[in-house]
Formats: structure tokens, C-alpha cells, sequence
């Protein structure tokens, strides 16, 4: 780990931001335990000591919510990066290797997708069981394979194509060690940094399906959708929509300044 | 113009055209197997989209099964799936039961229209900023196109458009929030898509201009004796074109995805928005139709950038 | 034009003193070619005389023609004089010719006079070039040597009086370098100034003139060419002419044993261009063969199909048996290019040393033997001079006992002196174990020094 002293500033400040976000999603819902809970009594309700966001149109607690939330997204997200990495990265190292009619036809199949923008296969699946965990998982992960595959595979042409993997070769290593010393310390810095792109994408994506009324459905705390369901009380409760904005935005802000700010893409 | 060869736009178009017919492959295969996992019964719901639910009966479903095949294996109902595709048949809505393709046609323009504003939006504001960015690294524009595009970076769509729904709209009343009419509906999601658009496209003007103006050829033709204006002009714009125009393709999936996001935000009814609707409708035959369009334009929109590449650059597009 | 004088140049970074004060005069016609290895400081030189030095870094002391005079100081006052009077030809063509440009416009633009002249005069310059095919041709679709006299033609069109050539031979083969000898001294010819600046001791005698030999950015020698380069009086000046493999003392070479690789009818080609066609080849064991050709003949092809690296289209190699397959190992022109980038030179060769099951002990007395300190371990290979990872590459491949070393051009990036060094090391090794050597060169000199048979075509 590189010294937190010679980091650029925006670099700590994402740390920062990154460890309170993920603190609220690991032990926000410990401390406020049930998302679901209605106290009808208790609608709207200011905040208070033992609930700092008070309660919501159903009188459910804010914070317990919006920790619920925090966790989902994060978990979500986490789960379909790694997912995606996985596949695109492995599929991405087998078509640089083998070459061939492999390559071709993985070629063939990551073109099409990326035809797809990543939106629109992750609506398809919120179509096929709306409000489910698993689909939307799927639908994430699908949408973000190819990125991994195009980049790794791309890489991984230039490393094996040069000197220094023939110069291995010819000294008697065997795939094994290419993949050790060769492929893996190039790969590894780019994919940690897609894969905070990608967190980014997927948090995005849900919260954007959440937003628009076809991703999780309720009762489930989602950021989008509790943002839409706490818009009419804007005007009585403003805390209700700015809470989760606010989650989002810091997570999106420490994912984004994680990376150099200079990356256009 | 430069070097247009036959062989490179035969490469170009056949290379999206072979992409356009595997996307095709590819959404028809995921909304079939969306069929397959609706829950209930398909020629019900199919019978109730033709007839409406107040008329489907048992026998009316059943007919309906009968003359579409639904009782057969699931690779035949594909094979037929495709096939249907293949003759360029979209089917019906299941919800307003009319025809797919001239729904989605009806949307088209109004999701052109937003696309295209945008874009003009995007450009006016990212080239020239750009622009001045590039020149002048470090300087006042630079700092800003970055802090914007930072700023942009941490701000979904979405947020964006409901922060400026909230200040122009609510807050200033200056504008309508939603609907399409007149020519002020279209100020709200335009500037919410094209302002987001503007931050990156600023940053890739930026880095095509600085790329270009510390190249050697740049520095060569300044000491060949060419004044500044005519050294950007003869080597700069082209040079700095063949680069943004070569993002300007990464950056269409931002155009599409934001087009989907927008639509529905404001219910701007364009292709997004009726994408959105049927997905809550779980209207298949319209979801395929809107997917369909959209990955269509999708493609050949950057058919359009890579033969703008191969106008403007003679080495053509880069292998992808 | 007439004489320029240079009083005083000197490049500073903050206080730091990067090029000491120096004293010249150009005088029309005659050569001024400075000469030294790389890193001595002297691309300063040209930038500092143009005014295009790196942000960061200041330069001093005057320019002077007649009564005229411009401080070094303030860049931009020569400004006005590129193209007219001062003009720099570019240390790498290839990427100072605008991509997207056709060569006739881009040498046109450094035409100085009335604008519709511009196309003529560039036409009949790069006729007189030989690039008269080439003038609708996009740079990508030049040769190096060709890239090179088309950035001649460009920087000399607007008629400067003062010619600066940055490394001009830099990556360009014997054949390429002779025309540009040719065509710096046309230059001179028509009663221009010219300054170069160059490592190549072989372009400063085809130049003659005067010549001035730099060292770690101060000047060590100056005078006419002829003495300077026959009797230099300098023991750095001496060093660097001694270091030329034409004035190498003669390598004995061990004798040849048994064959040890057959190739029969080798044939190679990349699309319609032929590489060879049917070309036989034997080495024998201990033996020392060059391979000798143009750029882009196809040496390295060559030597690649030998060691099973490439497929020839046609013909076959044979290897005598009982050998390991690591018996066949390569040296690469570029060492950077031929370890892992990012696995410390200690793991890489505690690696071979396990794959080959040698003692710690062989590594340590080889790095002594190379004279290689054992700290440089712990480095990158970014991180360690060329020559240096050049020997350690070697290191590597004795490690595992071969038969034949492949060298492919493997000491054409580093400096004459390091060159020497480190080609007798390699030498010194390989008779050592008696493994054959296969050299790729382009450099006839070296490869008459070093191997015992040179094969061409």
C-alpha cells in the first residue's frame, strides 16, 4: 500500500470518502436494524438523537434505509464487478493466447454486445423478473464483461507478442509463469482501475433503474427508488430525497477521484 | 478529403453491418428468453393485447397458441422468433396492441430531435472550452473543463436533471418540467444530456489539442517558418478532428444510454421512453422493437464516425 | 549568408549548469559537427540556438551575424528567422511529418518566397531528392531513409542560412546514412552553415570541417577534422575513435567443431513483399557467423526461423540431436524490451537459476566476472543503464549452458564505447562455454571484428 502522506490530495479524499460510505453500509444496519418496519404513527417524523434522518412517509427509519441501501448498492455492485472481471478478463487472456477461430468468434460476440449500450441489456433483464436480486445481478454483470474482454485482450496481445515473454519462452518457462510474471502485473493496475469505473457504472445503473421504476421494487430500500418515492414530501421533507443524493453522489464522487482525474473516459 | 478508398469503406461497412446482425441476433435471443420467463401465460396475454382483457376467454387464448405456435418445442418458437425478425415483422404491443414498427417509428423523431440538440449543446459548449484548455494548459479554462468534468463524473444524469427540474422549473418556473408541445419542452432534457455530454467532450478536445500541439510534426512545421494561426490550421484542426473523432465513438453509448435515462426522466416520448414503459409493462414485442432501434442507431452512428475517420485521416480507423 | 558567430551558449536547469559557456563560429560552407555520447549535453545545443529548449530550462549568451546580434536569453526573438535563416532538421522524420498530410503540400508550407511559387519550387527540390514518386504519398507510406530526405527537403526549402541536424542518422541504416552524408554536404555546397549533431564519428569524417568533442556538457576538444579525428589529442577524444570497430585490435576466434544447425531453403515472405528465397545456412559448434543486409531485408526473420521463434513459407532446419530445447537463446537488440517490466532483476534471474537448477553461486561469479555490481538486483529493468542490461540479458541466457546465442543487432542502441565493452564480454563468455554466435549487424565493421564469417545478401 502506497504511503497515504505522498498520495495526491483528491486521492486521500476519496480514501476518506470511500471509508465512510463504507462504513454506513457495514454498520449502519447493525445499529438500525430494520429497513422495513412501518410506524404509521410515526410519519414524517423530525430527526431525533436516536434516529439522526427521522422517519419516512411510512414512518420507517431514514437511517436504517439509507444504510440498507448504502449496503445493497455496494454489494450489488462489488458482486457483478468481480463477476465481470472474472469472465471478461479470463476470456479476454484466452482469445490473446489462443488466437485463431477463438479469437474470432469471441470477437464476433464482444462486437455485438458492445453495439448494446450497457443500459439497455440491464433494462432487458429488470424486464424478466422485475424487482429481482438475481436478474439484475445478471444484467449488470452481462453489460460489463466485454469492457474487461476488449481491454484484456488488447493488452494481453502486446505482452504476449513481445520480446520479453519469447525471451521466457526460449529460457524454458512454461504458460504458467508468462501468466505470473508477464500478464499478470501488467493486467492488474488496469483492471483495479476499470473496476472502479465499474463499481461506478453498476451503483449508477441500479440507482437509475431504482429512479425510473424498474429496478428493485418496493418495499426494498434502493437509493433511486427512494428518491422517487420521497419526492412528493419534498417540499415538507427535503431530507428524504437529499439523503440518499447525498450517499450517491460521495460514493460516486470517491469512486471517480480514485482514479487519476485526467482519464477521459 | 483524403483517402476514401473503396476498400476501406467496404471494410468499414461490412464490419458494422456484421456487428448490426449480431446485436440483432443477440436482443432477440435475450427477449426470447424474456418470454420464456414471463410469468403467466403468453397467449393470454397476447389474446387480452388484441382484444383487450374485458374479451379474452380460454377459447381465445387458445386460438391464439394455436396460430402462433406456442405450444410447440421452445428452439422451434426461436427458430420462428427469428424468422418472424428475419421477414422484418416487430409484431404488436401487448398493451395498446398496435403495430410495433409504427409505434416505435413514432417515437423515433422525437428521440432525434433530443439526441440532436444535445449533440449541437455538447459541442458548443465542450469545443470551445476545449479548445481553450488545450492551448493554454493550467490555465483558467483548463481548471474549469476539469473541475466540471469531475463534477459531471459524480453526478448521474438523473440528479443532474432533476437538480435543473427543481431550479428552472420549480424553483424559477421559467420553463415546463415534462411533456413535449412546444419548443421550450425540449430546453429541460436537452440541457440535461447535453450539459452532461459537455464535460468529457471538453476533456477530449483538450487532450487532442495538447496531444497535437507537443507533437513533433506541430513543432516541426513552427520551425519550418508557418506563423501559429497557420501552423493550427494546416496541421492543428485536422489532427486535433482525427482524435476527437475517434472518441466521439466511445462516447455515443454516453448519447444513447443518456437518451434512455432523459426521456424518461422529463417523459420526453421518445424510443427511451417507451423503452422504459414497456419494460414496466413488460411489453416484450415493443421492448424488442425500441432495443432493436436503439442499437440500430447506435451502429450506425458510428458507422458515421468511422467514415469520418477514414475522410479526414489516411490511415483510416484503428483495428479495433 | 555570412560568418555567425555563437558567443557564450550555455543551458542552465535553475542553477544547475547543464551545458558550460562555449564559443563558435559557423563559417558558410564549412562543417561544425559536435561530437559525443548520449547524455553529454549536446541536443542543448541546437535548442538552445533555435529557441526551443523544455520549459525549465534557461539558456545564456549571444547569436551574431554581421552587426546583429540576438541574446540566447529571450526565445522568442528568433522567432522571425525560422524557416528564413534558421532551420532544424527533426531528430526522428518519421514523427515529424504531419500524419495526415501529403509530402508534397507539408514541404511546400517551407517555402519563404511569393506564395504561388511554393508548389514548383518543392516539386523540383524533391525531384532533385529522387522522391519524385513520393510526392502524393502519405507519410506512413515512406521508408525511414525516405521519411529523412523528405524532412531535408521541408527544412530546407525556405533557403535558412544556418542548417542545425539533431542526431540526423539516428535509426537510419549505412545505406540511408550515406545520402544523408550526400546531402548535408550539397547543403554546405550551395554556401549554407551547418551544424550537427551526432555520436556517429563516421558522418563527422564524411562532414569534415571542424569538429568538437563533448563531454558531460563541457567541450573537450575543437579543431579542424582532420586532426581531430586522426590525431586526437584528448584521452576521451582517443577512447571514443578507439571504440569504432574499424579501429578494434583483431579477435582471435575459436576454431569451428561439429554442425550443429542445418537450414535448407529457407523462404520468407510478409504479404506480396519477399524477405529471402532459398537461402542454406550451417553453423557449427563454437562457431561465429554474421548475418549482414539492409534494414528490412529480413536478418532478424532469419534468425528467428532458425531458433524456432518463426515459420518459414518454405525450407526446413535441422538441430543435432541430444540437445535441450534451451540450448538455442537469443540476445534482443532493445534489453529494456526482453525482461518483464515490472519484476525486479533479482527475480528474474533467481527464476532461470531455479528453472535450471544452478547454484546461487554461478549467477554471482558470472556478475563478477561482467563486472556487475549485485546491488543493480534490486532495480527494475527500466531502471538500469542499456549496457548494463545488456550484460545482464547475457548473464541470463549463460546461465543455461547454449549451443548458439542469437545476438539480433544487440549492441546498435548503446554508445561506441559501451558498444566495445560490451560485445568483448560477450565474446569472452561465449568462448568460454564454446557456444556458437549467430550476430544480426548492419554495421560491416563490427561484424569483420567480431565473427569469423559474414553472410549477405
Amino acid at each position: 500500500m502506497t504511503d497515504l502522506a505522498f498520495l495526491p490530495w483528491h486521492r486521500r479524499l476519496a480514501w476518506l470518502l470511500l471509508a465512510l460510505v463504507l462504513l454506513l453500509a457495514i454498520v449502519g444496519p447493525w445499529l438500525w436494524p430494520d429497513p422495513a418496519r412501518q410506524d404509521l404513527m410515526q410519519f414524517l417524523a423530525s430527526p431525533s438523537l436516536a434516529e439522526p434522518l427521522g422517519r419516512d412517509q411510512l414512518g420507517r427509519s431514514v437511517m436504517a434505509r439509507v444504510a440498507s441501501a448504502t449496503r445493497l448498492s455496494l454489494g450489488l455492485a462489488a458482486l457483478c464487478v468481480l463477476s465481470a472481471a472474472l469472465l471478461g478478463s479470463l476470456l479476454g487472456v484466452l482469445s490473446a493466447w489462443r488466437g485463431g477461430l477463438t479469437d474470432t468468434l469471441l470477437r464476433g460476440v464482444a462486437d455485438g454486445v458492445l453495439a448494446l449500450p450497457g443500459l439497455l441489456i440491464v433494462l432487458i433483464f429488470s424486464a424478466m423478473a422485475k424487482g429481482g436480486f438475481l436478474t439484475l445481478y445478471l444484467g449488470l454483470a452481462l453489460a460489463q464483461w466485454v469492457e474487461y474482454f476488449r481491454m484484456t485482450r488488447a493488452r494481453s496481445r502486446l505482452v504476449l507478442a513481445s520480446p520479453h515473454v519469447e525471451a521466457s519462452r526460449l529460457l524454458g518457462f512454461g504458460p504458467l509463469y508468462i501468466v505470473r510474471r508477464h500478464l499478470w502485473p501488467e493486467l492488474s493496475p488496469m483492471l483495479l482501475t476499470m473496476a472502479s469505473f465499474g463499481m461506478a457504472t453498476a451503483i449508477l445503473a441500479l440507482s437509475t433503474l431504482g429512479y425510473v421504476g424498474v429496478g428493485l421494487q418496493p418495499p426494498a430500500a434502493e437509493l433511486g427508488l427512494m428518491m422517487t418515492e420521497a419526492l412528493p414530501h419534498y417540499s415538507e421533507a427535503p431530507r428524504l430525497v437529499l439523503a440518499p443524493v447525498a450517499v450517491l453522489a460521495l460514493t460516486l464522487a470517491a469512486l471517480v477521484l480514485l482514479r487519476p482525474l485526467e482519464v477521459t473516459r | 478529403m483524403a483517402a476514401l478508398t473503396q476498400h476501406g469503406l467496404a471494410r468499414v461497412l461490412g464490419q458494422r453491418l456484421l456487428q448490426a446482425l449480431v446485436v440483432s441476433l443477440l436482443v432477440a435471443t435475450l427477449c426470447f428468453v424474456l418470454v420464456q420467463q414471463l410469468p403467466g401465460d403468453m397467449a393470454f396475454r397476447i389474446a387480452a393485447g388484441r382484444y383487450g382483457y374485458d374479451y379474452v376467454d380460454a377459447a381465445a387464448a387458445e386460438a391464439v397458441r394455436q396460430e402462433l405456435g406456442l405450444a410447440r418445442p421452445a428452439w422451434q418458437q426461436f427458430a420462428g422468433w427469428l424468422q418472424q425478425l428475419g421477414q422484418g415483422q416487430l409484431g404488436q404491443s401487448l398493451v395498446t396492441g398496435g403495430a410495433v414498427l409504427d409505434e416505435v417509428r413514432h417515437h423515433l423523431g422525437a428521440t432525434l430531435q433530443l439526441a440532436a440538440a444535445s449533440v449541437v449543446l455538447a459541442l458548443g459548449l465542450g469545443l470551445p472550452l476545449g479548445l481553450a484548455s488545450g492551448l493554454r494548459p493550467g490555465g483558467w479554462a483548463d481548471r474549469l473543463t476539469l473541475l466540471w468534468s469531475v463534477v459531471l463524473r459524480t453526478l448521474p444524469p438523473f440528479l443532474l436533471g432533476l437538480m435543473l427540474m427543481l431550479g428552472l422549473s420549480v424553483q424559477l418556473g421559467w420553463v415546463p418540467a415534462a411533456g413535449h408541445g412546444d419548443s421550450g419542452n425540449l430546453l429541460l432534457p436537452a440541457l440535461t444530456l447535453g450539459l452532461g455530454l459537455s464535460g468529457l467532450t471538453a476533456r477530449i478536445v483538450r487532450d487532442s489539442v495538447l496531444a497535437v500541439v507537443q507533437s513533433d510534426y506541430y513543432r516541426f512545421a513552427l520551425t519550418k517558418g508557418l506563423s501559429p494561426w497557420r501552423a493550427f490550421w494546416r496541421h492543428g484542426l485536422r489532427n486535433i478532428g482525427v482524435t476527437v473523432v475517434a472518441y466521439a465513438g466511445v462516447q455515443l453509448i454516453l448519447l444513447i444510454e443518456g437518451v434512455v435515462v432523459v426521456e424518461s426522466l422529463f417523459a420526453w416520448p421518445g424510443v427511451g421512453h417507451a423503452l422504459v414503459h414497456a419494460v414496466f409493462w413488460r411489453d416484450v414485442p415493443m421492448i424488442q422493437g425500441c432495443t432493436l432501434l436503439l442499437a440500430w442507431l447506435f451502429v450506425l452512428l458510428n458507422t458515421l464516425t468511422d467514415l469520418l475517420c477514414l475522410a479526414i485521416d489516411p490511415r483510416g480507423p484503428a483495428e479495433p | 549568408m555570412s560568418t555567425l558567430h555563437l558567443g557564450g551558449v550555455a543551458v542552465y536547469q535553475q542553477q544547475h549548469c547543464l551545458l558550460q559557456p562555449l564559443d563558435l563560429t559557423l563559417y558558410p560552407g564549412e562543417a561544425l559537427t559536435v561530437l559525443g555520447e548520449s547524455g553529454s549535453g549536446k541536443s542543448l545545443l541546437a535548442h538552445a540556438i533555435m529557441g526551443t529548449l523544455p520549459t525549465g530550462l534557461r539558456a545564456s549568451g549571444e547569436l551574431r551575424q554581421g552587426s546583429q546580434a540576438w541574446p540566447l536569453a529571450d526565445a522568442a526573438n528568433r522567432r522571425a528567422l525560422w524557416g528564413a535563416q534558421l532551420a532544424i532538421l527533426p531528430q526522428e522524420p518519421a514523427t515529424a511529418l504531419d500524419p495526415t498530410m501529403r509530402v508534397l503540400p507539408q514541404v511546400a508550407e517551407g517555402w519563404r518566397g511569393a506564395a504561388n511559387q511554393a508548389h514548383a519550387q518543392a516539386h523540383s527540390l524533391l525531384g532533385s531528392l529522387g522522391l519524385h514518386a513520393a510526392q502524393r504519398h502519405y507519410p506512413h507510406q515512406l521508408s525511414g531513409g525516405m521519411a529523412q530526405r523528405v524532412a531535408f527537403a521541408a527544412a530546407t526549402l525556405g533557403g535558412a542560412g544556418l542548417l542545425l541536424a539533431d542526431e540526423p542518422s539516428k535509426g537510419l541504416d549505412s545505406q540511408a546514412c550515406a545520402t544523408l552524408a550526400q546531402l548535408l554536404q550539397q547543403h554546405l555546397a550551395s554556401g549554407q552553415c551547418l551544424l550537427t549533431i551526432t555520436h556517429d564519428i563516421a558522418l563527422a569524417r564524411a562532414l569534415g570541417g571542424q569538429v568538437l568533442v563533448m563531454r558531460g556538457g563541457e567541450v573537450v576538444e575543437h579543431g579542424p577534422a582532420s586532426q581531430v579525428l586522426q590525431q586526437p589529442r584528448h584521452t576521451y577524444t582517443q577512447q571514443l575513435l578507439a571504440a569504432e570497430p574499424q579501429a578494434w585490435p583483431a579477435i582471435a576466434h575459436p576454431a569451428a567443431g561439429d554442425w550443429l544447425l542445418q537450414g535448407r531453403g529457407l523462404s520468407k515472405a510478409y504479404g506480396s513483399q519477399t524477405l529471402f528465397r532459398n537461402v542454406d545456412i550451417d553453423i557449427a559448434a563454437g562457431e561465429r557467423v554474421a548475418l549482414l543486409a539492409h534494414s528490412g531485408a529480413g536478418k532478424s526473420t532469419l534468425g528467428n526461423i532458425l531458433l524456432g521463434l518463426t515459420r518459414a513459407d518454405h525450407g526446413s532446419v535441422r538441430y543435432r540431436d541430444g540437445l535441450p530445447r534451451t540450448a538455442w537463446q537469443k540476445l534482443y537488440q532493445d534489453p529494456v524490451q526482453a525482461f518483464a517490466p515490472h519484476i525486479s532483476l533479482h527475480t528474474a534471474l533467481h527464476d532461470v537459476l531455479q528453472r535450471c537448477g544452478q547454484p546461487l553461486a554461478s549467477l554471482e561469479t558470472l556478475l563478477h566476472r561482467l563486472r556487475l555490481s549485485p546491488d543493480l538486483l534490486a532495480r527494475k529493468p527500466s531502471q538500469v543503464s542499456g549496457g548494463e542490461l545488456q550484460r545482464l540479458a547475457l548473464i541470463r541466457t549463460l546461465l543455461l549452458q547454449p549451443a548458439l546465442l542469437f545476438a539480433d543487432e544487440p549492441t546498435s542502441r548503446l554508445d561506441p564505447l559501451t558498444q566495445q565493452d560490451t560485445l568483448h564480454c560477450l565474446l569472452d563468455e561465449l568462448a568460454r562455454i564454446g557456444c556458437a554466435l549467430l550476430l544480426v549487424t548492419h554495421d560491416h565493421a563490427l561484424a569483420g571484428k567480431a565473427t569469423s564469417r559474414q553472410l549477405r545478401w
